[in-house]
């Protein structure tokens, strides 16, 4: 496949998958599944336009590794402030 | 940089700069300045969560949804510019180049109507900490994705003169990178304000 053909088949998708988060963000209750769901959905994105979009897949290492990092840990903070909101608010409290 | 007419089609070569080094620099200065007001919206929703889960549902979502779309179809038109140049196709990169610029603009549109219809419905930076952080990460969104216009311009009318060739066009790369990490940014913005309760 050409990287034309991928990246027309990954906007595709990266425009579904934002169609199919606001349809379940505005007809589902809030939980931790819908968390999960919201967090994965941004470490999918967030990894195709890094990997494919700005054309990291195989570029200059440090650079691919700071940006996928990104896109790690925000998902996992997302998560991780829904289940320890009240240990973050007493942690920083001043 | 270089890229050969053979490898136009070809991912790019192993472990290059798209761009330049500067444009890096930047781009992660951007996405650090982010990190800390991601920082700020993670430390006031533990404080606040009954503003939190209050907020997103106050907020248009078909504005955010729109904008969301605009953003990733402007990563993708630019996409579509870089590899038009490396086909030795100009104009087609140019034609691209517009389509980047009609997303911007279509934007700024939806964001303008946004505003209104939350001034419209009571909603202002001082309505509460949910729509201060709201405020906050859309208008610095606001402002980068202005930058990215000003550069948009600059790399169009490099392409329209012709400065632009399949083996050095590192401006364009650096312009398309940038506006790829402002799409980034806006990735993580519309879940955390629009669609988490």
């Amino acid at each position: 496949m050409t990287h034309k053909r991928l990246i027309d088949l990954l906007w595709l998708l990266l425009v579904a998958l934002t169609l199919a988060g606001s349809y379940l963000g505005e007809t589902t209750k809030p939980g931790l599944a819908i968390t999960l769901i919201i967090a994965l959905t941004v470490a999918i994105k967030g990894r195709i336009i890094v990997d494919h979009f700005m054309e990291l897949k195989t570029a200059n290492r440090m650079i691919r590794n700071l940006m996928r990092a990104y896109f790690y840990v925000l998902p996992l903070v997302i998560v991780l402030t829904t289940l320890f909101g009240d240990w973050l608010a007493r942690l920083t409290t001043l | 940089m270089l890229l050969t007419a053979t490898r136009s089609e070809q991912d790019p070569a192993e472990g290059r700069i798209p761009g330049n080094k500067g444009i890096w620099a930047g781009i992660l200065s951007e996405m650090t300045e982010f990190a800390l007001l991601f920082g700020v919206y993670f430390i006031a929703r533990a404080h606040f969560p009954e503003d939190f889960r209050a907020g997103p549902l106050q907020l248009s979502l078909f504005a955010g949804t729109l904008n969301t779309i605009l953003m990733i179809s402007g990563s993708y038109f630019v996409a579509n510019a870089v590899i038009a140049m490396r086909q030795n196709r100009p104009e087609i990169s140019l034609r691209w180049l517009i389509l980047v610029l009609l997303a911007a603009c279509g934007y700024f549109v939806t964001k303008y109507f946004e505003f209104r219809w939350n001034v419209g419905h009571g909603v202002t930076g001082r309505t509460g900490i949910f729509f201060t952080v709201y405020y906050y990460l859309t208008f610095t969104h606001m402002v980068h994705v202005l930058w990215g216009i000003m550069g948009l311009l600059w790399v169009m009318a490099r392409t329209k003169t012709g400065a632009y060739s399949p083996q050095d066009h590192e401006g364009m790369e650096a312009f398309a990178s940038y506006w790829h990490a402002t799409d980034l940014v806006w990735l993580i913005i519309f879940p955390l304000l629009y669609l988490l309760h």
